[in-house]
């Protein structure tokens, strides 16, 4: 019962935590791709996480993922799964344009 | 219960059982109240302490080709500047503060865990003493407050100041870590029935997310501040790149900690500002559900931008572009808060007083602090200002502009909480303008000195570079913000001489620390009250009187204990009934023995730092003898018609989260291990051709089968607590095989190789000893439940040792697992070439 009801204070923080496990993937993949020279296929393995991380902040920022929910809590978390959102699709968007490894 | 007894009795009755009794026998208590205010007054000396230092500072940079202080007396004046007002003061003021507020804020009579309170306060009076006592004999840090390395390693600063700022700090944040779990705990378990998660008061949002912060962002300094050490005293080569270290996992490490640290103490400040603003605003805080979103958004983005202190170092475009990125995002959960004040304040009915002096001084300094650090967040512009004046500017704008200026608005909104005495307003409107002109005078002109070339950190400077009039002018105005500040003082210690009186809530506020009398009793309220409104819109003067008479939760004494409550995390229900410590010695006596290990390994007394930690374990071991039950009780009556369990006859109880919750933050540090030794294999130079470790595949697997088995056995003896037979076979089966894998763990040490002679063996060797190290810790764990299982505290209902030893032991296995797997991989030939 409790962990249905702590559930909110989940929804909170997954957003983020989606956005922080692609912050580490794609810099460790950026450092491992240079050092061991992954070539041509290093900038597609970085998009491929790119948007393996856009699609679950995409489906958590739609509104209708609250349809029947109410309360303080569940408007924020719909508010920092967005900002995740906006967090990721700025902040990773260099690995399709920058240079990887110089 | 017996006849209810008047406002006046029952005063009488809790405070005999919650007091701290005057003279030598204080530095017993363990009272949030008592320890809040330590903590603060201690701070408030180190503060003026780093003034001090900072007007040494602005003394010798006044004029050109200064004698005033000579180099190695300057480096050391502006490290212990830095370190002490970040670390001595910043920190510590606002545990301070948390400690001290939120229990009354959240309706509770004490924090979760008050004995840990006061040792992590005699942990932070002892370990600021070492850096002080250290400065006065001329032997303080001089690296800089960042240590940078290879000039902190031994080498280049071969006496003991480098030693000094590791271990001082590292035993300092002792107390940090211990306040992040305790406020982290306390804010989800012990609110006022019915204060929901929702219904809390923002500033209670602010410090569960900066605990969270804390949790996760000090693991990765303490780590490095432990690797820096074992490098200074044993030669292990971590930061060395002629031994295949590296000087920038160094740099990683600290600022993986120092620039969430900024959020860290900025987020506090911004929790007593968006508790002020609606009370001097005179209606509720506008995006009350924005502020939590945006405050979640700053947390996580903050962790993402510590490599824009390493712009210069030289890394990829693509790293530089994420870290610049994150840096220029940050400022929109920061503008969102901002503008949520601005709002407030423009639709409510602003009444001016001393407070609201400091919060527009807030607005106006922290908002060109932020504009500032936008700027520096674009790696062009960077480049050119790094290491220069234009830095200093820029964070003494965001740090005391974000922390200092609400810092004040909160001692002028909350002292009289404390003395029961109003302000007397004579000093405090001249000492605002002095601090208002004295800071701008100060650090505006040190971003035209910056931007005029003049480098950090520099003692002195030739007269003809153009800096001369500007770098004067500063030292002027650091001159009169020092007026200020002095006033400030003054004024603090009148208002607690000559100020007014008053009843409850003087500023007509909406929480519920004003329902308390001033200054508070030391059980706070003598009933917790039933909350059935957002907490921040409460009316403390009418409800204050009615708890004081009893009326709500526990408003009795009973059998001499000091009952508080547990909710319901999210919800705030009534849960269970906590029965917390009496005031005791051990926190003091353990911090000396914490005490005796830190000055050993200072000292170079190496023998003696394995009986300081000895001595710090046995006597942990003593604090839980008096805790706990030899008796399931069943529900308890806890007044308004409800019975409760008590704590330790539930499984969410605080203990258990706390617990959780530490071995996060360890996590934390092992995952910052880790991420060590990956970053040595890809990154640092000299490791092509090094030998690799020797860990012998028998010994690991061994090792790793029996951690993992002990685990098991750990798990099976806490899903049978009712069974005597299976617990203690499972308890003794932990014991046997976590110290089986502990003594396979030290052998595979021995093998791997010379760990002074190249960080390949050195990161499997700290690797493989944090993992033994783990496994004597479950070793303990189950051998403590088995004990107490012995003195009859554990039943089928009260079984929160077990979930205990089966915790650290579960996590025990997982590191072994993964301490071989670093290891395994290092001995691998792929290194980069």
């Amino acid at each position: 019962m409790s962990s249905i009801i702590e559930m909110p204070l989940v929804r909170l923080v997954a957003g983020f935590v989606i956005w922080s496990i692609g912050f580490v993937v794609l810099y460790a993949a950026q450092a491992l791709g240079c050092a061991y020279g992954w070539g041509d296929w290093h900038r597609p393995a970085l998009i491929a996480v790119y948007a393996a991380v856009l699609v679950p902040l995409t489906w958590m920022s739609l509104p209708g993922r609250n349809e029947g929910r109410s309360g303080a809590l569940f408007a924020a978390a719909l508010w920092a799964n967005r900002s995740a959102l906006l967090a990721a699709l700025l902040v990773f968007m260099p690995v399709t344009f920058a240079s990887l490894c110089s | 219960m017996s006849e209810q007894p008047s406002a006046i009795g029952l005063h009488k009755q809790l405070d005999a059982i919650w007091r701290t009794p005057p003279g030598l026998a204080g530095l017993s208590s363990v009272n949030h109240t008592i320890l809040g205010k330590r903590f603060m007054m201690l701070a408030l000396l180190f503060f003026a302490i780093g003034g001090l230092l900072s007007m040494l500072i602005r003394a010798q940079l006044a004029t050109p080709n200064s004698a005033f202080l000579g180099p190695e007396i300057y480096n050391q004046v502006f490290t212990m500047h830095g370190t002490v007002m970040m670390f001595l003061f910043a920190i510590p003021m606002f545990e301070g503060f948390a400690i001290y507020m939120l229990p009354k804020l959240l309706g509770a009579r004490d924090l979760a865990f008050p004995r840990l309170t006061a040792y992590g306060f005699w942990c932070y009076l002892f370990g600021g003493s070492i850096l002080i006592v250290a400065m006065l004999m001329g032997v303080a840090p001089n690296g800089g407050w960042f240590m940078y390395t290879p000039l902190s390693s031994k080498p280049y600063t071969p006496g003991i100041n480098a030693d000094v700022w590791l271990l001082g700090i590292t035993f300092v944040e002792i107390s940090a870590v211990t306040a992040a779990v305790e406020i982290f705990v306390t804010i989800l378990k012990m609110r006022a029935p019915g204060m929901a998660l929702t219904r809390m008061p923002l500033f209670a949002w602010y410090m569960l997310v900066t605990a969270g912060m804390m949790i996760i962002g000090f693991p990765p300094l303490i780590l490095g501040s432990i690797l820096l050490e074992m490098e200074r005293a044993f030669d292990l080569p971590f930061f060395d790149p002629t031994r295949g270290g590296d000087p920038l996992l160094w740099q990683h490490l600290f600022w993986l900690f120092g620039h969430p640290e900024v959020y860290i103490i900025f987020l506090p400040a911004a929790g007593a500002l968006s508790t002020i603003i609606p009370v001097f605003a005179q209606r509720p805080i506008l995006g009350y559900r924005a502020i939590i979103a945006a405050i979640v958004a700053m947390a996580f983005l903050s962790f993402g931008l510590w490599v824009h202190h390493m712009f210069t170092v030289g890394i990829p475009h693509l790293a530089l572009a994420f870290f610049s990125a994150a840096s220029a995002l940050v400022a929109i959960p920061t503008a969102v808060q901002i503008f949520a004040w601005i709002g407030t304040l423009a639709s409510g009915r602003p009444r001016w007083d001393i407070p609201m002096l400091y919060v527009a001084g807030f607005f106006v300094v922290f908002v060109i602090g932020g504009l500032t650090g936008v700027m520096l967040a674009m790696v062009p512009f960077n480049t050119q200002a790094h290491d220069s004046y234009f830095v200093v500017a820029h964070l003494h704008y965001v740090l005391v502009g974000g922390f200092v200026f609400p810092m004040l608005a909160a001692i002028y909104y909350w002292l009289p909480h404390i003395s029961g005495r109003q302000s007397l307003y004579r000093l405090s409107i001249p000492a605002f303008w002095l601090i208002l002109i004295g800071f701008n005078l100060t650090f505006f002109l040190m971003h035209l000195t910056g931007l005029m070339g003049m480098p950090r950190r520099i003692s002195t400077y030739p007269s003809n570079w153009g800096w001369d009039w500007l770098n004067l002018l500063s030292s002027v105005g650091g001159f009169i913000l020092t007026m200020g500040f002095a006033l400030v003082l003054a004024d603090m210690v009148l208002q607690f001489r000559f100020g007014a009186r008053f009843r409850r809530d003087p500023w007509q506020a909406g929480t519920l620390e004003w329902a308390t009398a001033t200054p508070p009793p030391s059980y706070n309220l003598a009933a917790i009250p039933h909350i059935e409104t957002r907490a921040d819109q409460l009316q403390p003067a009418r409800i204050g009187p009615a708890l004081a008479s009893g009326n709500g939760y526990l408003g009795f004494a009973r059998n001499g204990e000091q009952e508080t409550l547990a909710v319901d995390m999210m919800s705030g229900e009534a849960e269970q009934l906590i029965v917390l410590p009496r005031r005791s010695y051990l926190p003091l006596w353990t911090a000396l023995a914490t005490a005796s290990f830190f000055l050993a390994l200072l000292f170079k007394l190496y023998w003696l730092a394995p009986l300081g930690a000895l001595a710090t374990l046995v006597l942990f071991l003593f604090w839980p003898i008096s805790l706990g039950s030899k008796s399931d009780r069943g529900p308890i009556d806890i007044g308004r018609d409800l019975a409760v369990p008590p704590d330790v006859e539930a499984l969410n109880n605080v203990t258990v989260l706390a617990n959780r919750t530490a071995l996060v933050m360890n996590g934390t540090l092992f995952a910052s291990l880790l991420f060590g030794g990956l970053f040595l294999l890809v990154v640092a130079p000299n490791w092509q051709g090094s030998n690799a470790p020797n860990l012998p595949l028998w010994t690991g697997a061994l090792a790793m089968v029996a951690s993992l088995s002990a685990a098991g056995a750990a798990a099976m003896a806490a899903r049978r607590p009712g069974s005597v037979l299976p617990l203690r076979a499972g308890l003794v089966a932990a014991i046997a095989l976590q110290s089986l894998a502990l003594i396979l763990l030290a052998l595979s040490m021995g093998t791997l190789g010379d760990p002074t002679g190249h960080a390949r063996q050195a990161m499997p060797f700290v690797t493989l000893g944090y993992a033994a190290l783990h496994c004597g810790l479950g070793v303990i764990m189950a051998a403590h439940a088995l004990w107490r299982h012995a003195q009859g505290y554990v039943s089928a209902r009260r079984r929160t040792e077990l979930v205990l030893a089966r915790l650290w032991n579960g996590y025990a296995g997982g590191v072994v697992v993964l301490a071989l797997g670093l290891g395994a991989l290092l001995g691998l030939d792929g290194v980069a070439p």
